[in-house]
């Protein structure tokens, strides 16, 4: 199909609205069927969102804290569960698995049930799920803050809480898999994959490390390897995966037009698996591993263009013709902005993996950019879509206020670039003057101070966002968003006459 | 789905009430204007991405080959160099086997940036004014014997190196800190160092002259050193190289200093 002749006219929807009365009824039915499956899908959902959101501006305030303490060390220095070492982690942890980890189930529920074509039954169950997780959140941060963390990066979550996590996994996974068994229709569709992908690598490792961390701890210096592995893993098999599958289903379905081409789906999707899975060591560049160990990761690492290259460029495609709806639709906004962000956040870790520029970077703040690329402009910022997406079809409302929908949007956007920018140009510099034998350490940390306060402002700005957001969705909650017939668009003149073309 | 549609509207009933109506066929707008679920195109792959593909797999290849480290499992060099070149060390796993293998100047490299380089730099410059340099010294150049009695026990007093003074240079004596073949190794490193051009001093000499000074109560001066010949070596001379990993000194070998006994 060209795309080039067809503006704003979608192949899918526009036969069905004209056609005869037999096709009008299956879209009725099909209606039904949705409305079902989300009434059924509600509180769960809403839950895993809720509790997502308080985790997220919780988290927000611990990297401000952070970042803050950076460049103002003195900040309450004399107040043990604040001190930086306890706040970085729990800042980490409460948004890995707090804030990114709970708004992913949250969407990767609604999507199953929505592609599965099958109502979730005894949603209860799996808000006693979500509580669990929240209960696994809320001990490991208390133990991270009190003192008791394990001291591996993202896993700082002492044992007894990532047993709670661990349970409550299990309980959401099996629902999310009794979906699947009990699914309508032969057809499983790409963010299928991706989800079905996420909820078994998930288990894999999170708990592979668990074991090998804690259960049978390896030897010393293997420990460094199973945590690096770990923590590139879960951004890309848990986080990566959840993600992708989410932006395969919102940009086509917002657009209303088939994903280009189902060829490259299936060869993203198995390379992705493939080639993922081996990343990780190259974090260790220097270090004293076998060679080849790091050398496989970064050739994995370089690799990964295959998958990336190939998603970017079905999602290219499917787009095109239609790039003038992301004036409108803060779904499609978020999320294109999130699947563009993944692209370029691969590439960059490809860079970064290099041994030649690894060597030289590895131990400063581009490695903090390069996390906050994966997790926020890539993965948070499609949770976001998917939320303006999924919440007023849950509460029955629109959102009340496109003004702070553009206001999340454009602090959220402006903040992560600023601290990706910021962080990224302070670790080179930082990593020059660290191979500069002439420099002493303490003024290679120096150097980055204007970069870290200008981090702190790029906080700032996420701040604001989190916070407008978090407000806006309470509004749903309340039953305060607009009753009418139209999405709350961006542009809400121009976006609903479009929408009437439509 | 015929078997399915009377559960509807128990089951709308039955969840929180979000302003929806009790009728399940006046759905929420938002699902009445919603697009059908996505379907998937079946465009074929184009050339270019076969291209980005080839070129993806081809420098992950060269890049696993180039620095492989022969994907030996205790090679930690990405170019494969033989991990293991002599045989002389102990064969066991660990560090005692990796220390035996360095050469003399390269275990003096270690103790001298451990003790010596707080004062006399590691680029062997000293400080000016207040600690002589090491590279071009005559002391270092000249014969080993006045390098060992000034390690050995120090140096006191006004002295003169390359020229410029040092006023009141005060060096603490080593004998009971570092070993003799410590410091025959670092005397060795010092000697090759920033073009210096001595020859190696073993550790049997140093033993020879800690023995000789042993009742040697305080540090020299300069007065002291300027009595021994510039070029005295100790007992012992000069040793040729003993390690099969030191480079060759061609100073050593042409130009042997007379042994002083």
């Amino acid at each position: 199909m060209n795309s080039a002749d067809i503006p704003l006219t979608p192949p899918t929807t526009v036969p069905v609205a004209t056609s005869t009365e037999s096709d009008v009824t299956i879209r009725e039915v099909e209606q039904v069927e949705r409305a079902l499956i989300d009434a059924s899908t509600r509180l769960p959902v809403l839950f895993f969102y809720g509790s997502a959101i308080v985790w997220l501006l919780l988290g927000t305030l611990l990297a401000g804290f952070t970042s803050f303490k950076l460049h103002a060390p003195d900040l309450l220095a004399n107040v043990s569960f604040l001190t930086w070492g306890r706040v970085r982690p729990a800042h980490m942890n409460v948004m890995v698995y707090g804030w990114a980890s709970m708004a992913g189930i949250g969407t990767a529920i609604w999507l199953m049930a929505r592609l599965c074509r099958t109502t979730l039954r005894h949603p209860l169950l799996l808000i006693g799920g979500a509580a669990f997780w929240n209960l696994g959140v809320l001990l490991g941060v208390g133990g991270i803050l009190a003192g008791d963390s394990t001291g591996y990066e993202w896993l700082e979550f002492p044992p007894y809480a990532a047993i709670v996590l661990f349970v409550a996994y299990s309980l959401v996974v099996s629902w999310a898999m009794l979906m699947f068994r009990f699914r309508r229709g032969d057809h499983i569709y790409i963010t299928q994959w991706y989800l079905l992908g996420a909820f078994l690598w998930f288990p894999w490792v999170y708990g592979a490390t668990q074991v090998m961390l804690f259960l049978v701890p390896l030897q010393g210096v293997m420990q460094e390897a199973v945590t690096w592995w770990f923590a590139n893993n879960l951004l890309f098999l848990w986080f990566g995966a959840i993600g992708l599958g989410t932006a395969y289903y919102m940009i086509p379905k917002v657009i209303g037009r088939p994903v280009y081409s189902y060829h490259l789906a299936a060869i993203g999707f198995w390379t992705y698996a493939l080639f993922a899975s081996w990343t990780g060591m190259q974090r260790l560049v220097d270090g004293p591993f076998p060679a080849w160990m790091i050398t496989a990761s970064i050739a994995a690492t370089i690799l990964t263009i295959i998958p990336v290259a190939t998603v970017g460029l079905n999602h290219h495609m499917t787009m095109r013709g239609y790039f003038g709806l992301l004036r409108y639709s803060p779904t499609l906004r978020f999320t294109v902005f999130g699947a563009i962000s993944y692209t370029v956040f691969s590439l960059v870790g490809v860079l970064l993996s290099l041994r030649s520029v690894a060597g030289y970077v590895h131990f400063t703040e581009a490695s903090i950019a390069y996390s906050h690329m994966g997790l926020y402009a890539f993965f948070t910022m499609i949770m976001f879509g998917s939320m303006y997406y999924i919440v007023p079809r849950l509460v029955g409302r629109e959102w009340r206020y496109a003004s702070l929908i553009k206001l999340h949007f454009w602090s959220s956007t402006y903040g992560v670039g600023l601290m990706v920018l910021m962080l990224l140009a302070g670790g080179l510099s930082q990593g020059a003057s660290m191979h500069d034998p002439s420099i002493a350490f303490s003024e290679s940390t120096e150097s980055i101070l204007p970069y870290l306060r200008g981090r702190s402002v790029s906080g700032l700005l996420l701040t604001v966002a989190h916070f407008v957001f978090a407000f806006h969705f309470g509004l749903m909650l309340l039953g305060l968003g607009r009753t009418a017939s139209v999405p709350t668009f961006l542009n809400p003149q121009e976006g609903e006459a479009l929408e009437a073309r439509l | 789905m015929n078997e399915n549609s009377p559960a509807p509207e128990r089951r709308v009933r039955q969840g929180m009430d979000y302003g929806e109506t009790e009728d399940v066929h006046q759905v929420h707008a938002a699902i009445q204007r919603e697009k059908r679920e996505p379907a998937v195109g079946l465009e074929p792959l184009s050339l270019w991405l076969i291209a980005i593909y080839g070129l993806a797999i081809f420098f992950g290849g060269a890049y696993l080959g180039r620095y492989s480290g022969n994907f030996s499992g205790d090679g930690l060099d990405p170019f494969g160099g033989a991990p293991r070149p002599t045989k002389s060390g102990a064969t066991g796993p660990g560090g005692g086997a990796q220390t035996a293998e360095l050469s003399p100047a390269d275990r003096g490299k270690k103790i001298f940036s451990a003790n010596c380089a707080t004062c006399h730099q590691m680029s062997g410059t000293g400080v000016a004014g207040q600690y002589p340099p090491l590279a071009g010294s005559e002391y270092v150049n000249g014969g080993t014997r006045r390098l060992g009695m000034i390690v050995l026990k120090g140096l006191q007093g006004p002295l003169t190196v390359k020229g410029m003074a040092f006023g009141s240079a005060v060096m603490q004596p080593w004998e009971k800190t570092l070993t003799d073949a410590k410091i025959s190794d670092v005397l060795t490193f010092i000697r090759q160092e920033w073009g210096n051009k001595g020859g190696p001093v073993t550790p049997e000499a140093i033993a020879a002259l800690r023995k000789e000074l042993a009742n040697h109560p305080d540090s020299f001066t300069e007065p002291d050193l300027k009595a021994v010949p510039e070029d005295a070596n100790l007992p012992g001379g000069e040793a040729p190289a003993t390690k099969p990993g030191e480079p060759p000194n061609p100073q050593a070998s042409a130009a042997p200093a007379p042994p002083k006994a």
